[in-house]
């Protein structure tokens, strides 16, 4: 496939949202990592940007499944101008669960991970339920 | 003795005062302050292979860097550069030793190609390569291109199975061979490519990979130093890579 004239990466967009249902089960994120990185390409990332999205959309996945054995996790990959968002939320199968399952440092660190890849993130705990969301733009995106 | 804690306003101070003074004292502090988040950082790419100490060696190496690099009045927390440039080392560590990813031999294979394929592109364009741009220069799908890069980042997710929350990753499950792909036909060319390694180096890479010391108990097992050891094994393991891409 050939880039455009100007040199920079060809953008594909896609118009509908990526959906991803998963059980909570670590060896299944992969799934979710391949599908962002499937996306990232697909709107033109870099490699570089592409491995980022794909290590934050797994810290993602952590941080909402954070201290429960069951359930799913269902991932939405929208596709903005240039960037990818990806909220994450779990379906805990009318358990309510509170965020208290994990260990702090190990939260604190995949929030710092998540500073450190995406524009933005957030993830809300209340009532039981659970959602976090990220935004990361392409570098060439922002300039453009 | 690892410092007292600091406020971060007292850390943010220390590093204007070190980018105005250059003193080293401030510099080893501060780096010897966030040495923590280094071996954090370094843990979430264990598990899948490689050293937990050459992990730590990187993560710290870039944390060096990171102390070095750091502009406070940029109003970005050092934790978070930091973090970013940590992370960005251990990819480039994989990415590096790309050859020894525990994938099916296609994917191996691929990834052989798609290495170099990033350096070259990024001289090339003056930026990171699209997955798009990489497949296109070594003649692969994107998907298959996309599976090698994942196979090659052997990323560690903290374990969200509540039954292997303290022991186990997902990524030593995914780090697992295919049973597949001519398992017996590489442990028999491992075994004849060894042969072939002086007697010295093969004893360092069985205390390495069989039975699991660090480097620095190598080192005093066998009387010479760490660093020493480094280049042993990074010498011997470049050997049989060799081996291996010849005869396989």
């Amino acid at each position: 496939m050939s880039s455009p004239e100007d040199g920079s990466p060809e953008v594909r967009t896609i118009s509908e949202p990526v959906k991803l249902s998963i059980p909570v089960q670590s060896d299944l994120i992969l799934l979710a990592r391949l599908t962002a990185a499937t996306v990232a390409s697909r709107v033109g990332f870099d490699v570089e940007e592409v491995d980022d999205l794909r290590l934050a959309v797994d810290e993602l996945c952590v941080l909402v499944a954070d201290g429960v054995g069951a359930g799913r996790l269902n991932l939405t990959f929208i596709t903005t101008g240039g960037g990818v968002e990806v909220v994450c939320t779990l379906d805990n199968l009318g358990t309510a669960v509170e965020h208290d399952g994990g260990e702090h440092g190990e939260r604190d660190l995949s929030v710092r991970i998540l500073d450190a890849l995406v524009d933005e993130h957030s993830q809300e705990f209340e009532n039981g339920q659970r959602r976090g969301w990220l935004r990361k733009r392409s570098v060439r995106h922002e300039h453009s | 003795m690892t410092p007292p804690m600091r406020r971060p306003h007292e850390i943010r101070q220390s590093f204007m005062d070190y980018a105005d003074s250059g003193d080293e004292r401030l510099r080893n502090r501060l780096v010897e302050e966030h040495l923590g988040l280094a071996h954090q950082l370094a843990r979430r790419f264990t598990n899948r292979g490689e050293p937990y100490d050459d992990l730590v060696q990187v993560a710290s190496m870039a944390l060096v860097k990171s102390v070095d690099r750091f502009e406070p009045d940029r109003g970005v927390e050092f934790s978070t550069f930091a973090t970013r440039t940590i992370i960005g080392e251990l990819k480039r560590h994989f990415r590096d030793k790309g050859w020894a990813i525990r994938a099916p031999r296609r994917i191996q294979e691929l990834y052989l190609a798609v290495r170099p394929a990033i350096e070259s592109l990024t001289q090339e364009l003056g930026r990171p390569p699209t997955v798009v741009e990489i497949a296109d220069t070594v003649g692969a799908s994107e998907e298959s291109v996309l599976e090698a890069l994942e196979a090659s980042q052997r990323y560690r997710t903290a374990s969200i199975d509540a039954a292997d929350r303290h022991d186990s990753s997902m990524a030593l499950r995914l780090g697992q061979v295919d049973t597949g792909y001519s398992g017996t036909d590489d442990r028999m060319l491992l075994a004849l490519s060894m042969a072939d390694l002086p007697e010295r180096e093969q004893m360092i890479i069985r205390l390495r990979f069989v039975d699991g010391l660090t480097q620095s108990e190598i080192a005093a097992r066998v009387g010479i130093s760490q660093m020493h050891v480094s280049r042993l094994l990074a010498s011997s393991l470049a050997q049989l890579k060799e081996a291996f891409t010849r005869d396989s």
